[in-house]
C-alpha cells in the first residue's frame, strides 16, 4: 500500500523531471559538446555515426597542441594580468566611492550615485569609437597598456553601484564606537567598517575579474600585435586554416580558456548568485 | 588628542580635519572615481558627438561637415538594415528570456531533488565567457555537418536537408536570437525568482481561500508585486541586447549580406576596416536617444524600488 503510493506519486512527479532535464540538456549541452569535441581524434571530430556523443578514441593532443602554440600561453598571462590589475584598480576606487555615496552626507552625494547608475548601464559597445581616438591621442593605442586604462570604464561603474548599496547595509553602530574609544574616522572605515562588508568586496572583485576575462570589443579595438592579445581576441581567429575552422584545438583552447571562470564559480557559487540579484547584467 | 584635534592650525590638523568632516571627506573618497570617469567616459562622449559632425578617416585630419554623416548614413541600406535587425534582435530575445524565465522561475519556485545544483549549473550560461561558449554553438550550428542538423535530420527526421544555420538570412538572425535567449535565460529566471520568492506567503494563502486558481493567484497576486522587477529586469536587459557587439561578431561577423550586423558591429567595422571614423561615431551617437530613453526610465524604476 505503502509503496504503491509512493509509486503513483513518482509517476505523478515524472513529467515535472522529464521537464527539468529538458531544460537542463538545452542549458548545458554545448559545454558538454564543446568538451567532448576537444577530446577527439581529427577524424573523429567530423564523424556523427555511432555514438557521437561519447569520444571513440579519448585523446589530449587538441590540448597538446596548444602547448606547442607559444602565443596561446603568452595570451593567458596576458589576461591574467590585465584581469588582475585592472580589477585591483577599479575595486580600490569603487570601494572609496561606494563607501562614501552610501554612508556620508555631502553635497552632489544623490548627484553621484545617479550618476554611477548611468555609467553602470552605458553599453561598451557605445564609446569604443572616440576611446579608440583618446588612446590614439595619448599614444596608448596599440599596447596592452590600453587596457589597463578601458577595462575599469565598464568594472567601476558596476563595482561601485553594487558596493555602495552594500554599505548602505552594513550597520552604522561599530564604526561610531570605534571613534568613540578614539580611532580616527579614516582609522575606524578600514579597521572596523571595510571587515564587515568584506564579502560585498569580494563580489564585486569577482564580477570585475570575470568581466575582464570575458571582454573582447576593446581587446580586438584597442590592441595590435599578436604578442598583445588576450585569450578572447586571440582565440577568435586562431583557429582557421584558410576557410576552414578547425574545430578540435578550437574547443580545447575554449575550454582551457573558460576553465579559469569555472573554477571561481565552483569556489564562489554564492557571491555569484548574490552579484546577480543585485543586477550585474549583460543582457 | 582630541582637543589638538578641533584646536590646532597646524597643517597637520587641518588634513586630519578634511579626511573628518563628511562634507570634505565624501568628495575626497569619491574624486578618484569622478576623475576616471570623467575622462574615460564624459570626456569620449562630447569627443563621439564631435567626431560624428566630421569627416575624420584614420591618420587624417577631423574636418567638421556639420549632418552629412548622419545624412550619408541614413540614405544606406546599410544603417536601415542595422536599424531592423537590432529590433528584431532586441524585440525577440526581450520577449522570449521574459517568457521564458518566468517560466524557469516557476519551475524553480517547486522544490525538486537536486535543486540546489540544477540553480548552479543552470547559471552556466550566464556565467561563463561568452566568446568561448559561442565559439562552440558555431561548431553545434556550423554549415553542413554539425550535431544540430544530424539530429533534426538525421535522428528527428524533421528536415530532409541540413540547415544552413549561419548562412541563411533568416536562420543567422534566429540563431543570433537564440543564443542570446540560451545566455540570458539563467539570469532572468534567478531575478524573477528571487522576486517571486519575497512574495509574501500571507498574500498567496489569502487569494488561495478567495478560490484563486495557481494560475489565477499567479498573475493576478504575485505578478503584480513582482513587477517593478521584472521591468528592471527588462529595461537593464534590453540596454545590454542593443549594445551587443560580441555575439553577432564572433558568430557571423553581421553576415550574411548585413543580415545579422547590429548597431556596435555596424560602428566598429566602419571605424576600424573601412577607417571612417566620423560616420562611426555617427553609428554610435544614433543609439543615444533610444539609450536615454531606457536609462532613465530604469534610474526611475530603481528609485521607486529603493523608496517603496
Amino acid at each position: 500500500m505503502n509503496t504503491n503510493k509512493l509509486a503513483r506519486k513518482a509517476l505523478k512527479a515524472l513529467p515535472f523531471y522529464l521537464l527539468v532535464a529538458a531544460i537542463m540538456v538545452f542549458l548545458l549541452f554545448p559545454f558538454y559538446w564543446g568538451f567532448v569535441t576537444s577530446l577527439k581524434t581529427e577524424n573523429d571530430v567530423y564523424k556523427f555515426t555511432g555514438n557521437f556523443l561519447i569520444p571513440e578514441n579519448p585523446t589530449l593532443s587538441n590540448y597538446q597542441l596548444l602547448f606547442t602554440q607559444k602565443d596561446y600561453f603568452r595570451w593567458f598571462a596576458n589576461t591574467f594580468s590585465v584581469s588582475l590589475i585592472s580589477t585591483f584598480i577599479s575595486t580600490v576606487i569603487s570601494v572609496m566611492a561606494g563607501f562614501a555615496i552610501a554612508r556620508l552626507r555631502f553635497r552632489g552625494a544623490a548627484l553621484a550615485g545617479t550618476l554611477v547608475f548611468v555609467t553602470y548601464l552605458a553599453p561598451r559597445g557605445f564609446l569604443f569609437v572616440p576611446l579608440a581616438q583618446l588612446l590614439r591621442d595619448i599614444g596608448l593605442l596599440g599596447e596592452m597598456s590600453a587596457l589597463y586604462l578601458t577595462y575599469p570604464t565598464f568594472l567601476v561603474p558596476f563595482a561601485t553601484w553594487l558596493l555602495s548599496g552594500y554599505f548602505t547595509n552594513v550597520p552604522h553602530e561599530p564604526e561610531e564606537c570605534a571613534q568613540v574609544d578614539g580611532a580616527s574616522r579614516i582609522g575606524a572605515i578600514v579597521r572596523i567598517t571595510l571587515p564587515m562588508a568584506m564579502p560585498g568586496i569580494l563580489t564585486a572583485g569577482i564580477f570585475a575579474f570575470t568581466a575582464s576575462w570575458n571582454e573582447l570589443l576593446y581587446s580586438i579595438a584597442f590592441v595590435n600585435g599578436a604578442q598583445n592579445k588576450m585569450l578572447t581576441s586571440g582565440v577568435v581567429g586562431a583557429f582557421t586554416m584558410g576557410d576552414f575552422l578547425v574545430y578540435g584545438p578550437m574547443m580545447a583552447a575554449a575550454t582551457m580558456a573558460s576553465l579559469p571562470i569555472a573554477l571561481l564559480y565552483i569556489f564562489f557559487t554564492d557571491r555569484f548568485v548574490s552579484g546577480i540579484t543585485a543586477g550585474a547584467t549583460k543582457g | 588628542m582630541a582637543s589638538a584635534r578641533s584646536q590646532d592650525s597646524t597643517p597637520g590638523a587641518f588634513i586630519s580635519r578634511l579626511f573628518y568632516r563628511e562634507s570634505t571627506l565624501g568628495p575626497i573618497l569619491l574624486s578618484p572615481g569622478f576623475i576616471f570617469l570623467a575622462v574615460m567616459m564624459a570626456y569620449p562622449f562630447i569627443y563621439a558627438v564631435f567626431l560624428s559632425f566630421t569627416d575624420k578617416v584614420t591618420g587624417g585630419a577631423p574636418t567638421f561637415n556639420g549632418l552629412e554623416n548622419y545624412q550619408k548614413l541614413f540614405s544606406t541600406d546599410l544603417f536601415r538594415k542595422t536599424v531592423v535587425n537590432s529590433v528584431v534582435y532586441t524585440v525577440f530575445a526581450l520577449v522570449l528570456k521574459f517568457l521564458g524565465g518566468l517560466g524557469l522561475a516557476s519551475v524553480l519556485n517547486r522544490p525538486f531533488v537536486g535543486i540546489r545544483y540544477a540553480k548552479a549549473l543552470m547559471l552556466l550560461p550566464w556565467i561563463m565567457p561568452t566568446v568561448f561558449s559561442t565559439m562552440i554553438w558555431q561548431w553545434i550550428l556550423a554549415p553542413g555537418f554539425s550535431v544540430a542538423n544530424v539530429v533534426l535530420v538525421d535522428k528527428l527526421h524533421l528536415f530532409a536537408e541540413p540547415l544552413p544555420f549561419l548562412r541563411d538570412e533568416t536562420l543567422s538572425m534566429a540563431s543570433l536570437i537564440g543564443i542570446n535567449i540560451w545566455r540570458g535565460l539563467p539570469f532572468f529566471a534567478i531575478t524573477f525568482l528571487a522576486a517571486i520568492q519575497g512574495v509574501s506567503t500571507e498574500i498567496l494563502e489569502a487569494a488561495k481561500i478567495d478560490g484563486a486558481t495557481p494560475w489565477g493567484a499567479f498573475w493576478r497576486v504575485t505578478f503584480p508585486i513582482i513587477l517593478p522587477v521584472v521591468i528592471v529586469v527588462i529595461l537593464i536587459s534590453t540596454i545590454g541586447t542593443l549594445g551587443d557587439f560580441d555575439l553577432p561578431y564572433l558568430l557571423t561577423r553581421g553576415g550574411p549580406n548585413n543580415s545579422t550586423t547590429l548597431f556596435s558591429l555596424t560602428a566598429f567595422t566602419l571605424t576600424f576596416n573601412s577607417g571612417l571614423i566620423g560616420i562611426g561615431a555617427a553609428v554610435t551617437m544614433t543609439m543615444f536617444p533610444l539609450l536615454i530613453v531606457l536609462i532613465v526610465s530604469s534610474l526611475i524604476m530603481v528609485r521607486r524600488r529603493q523608496q517603496g
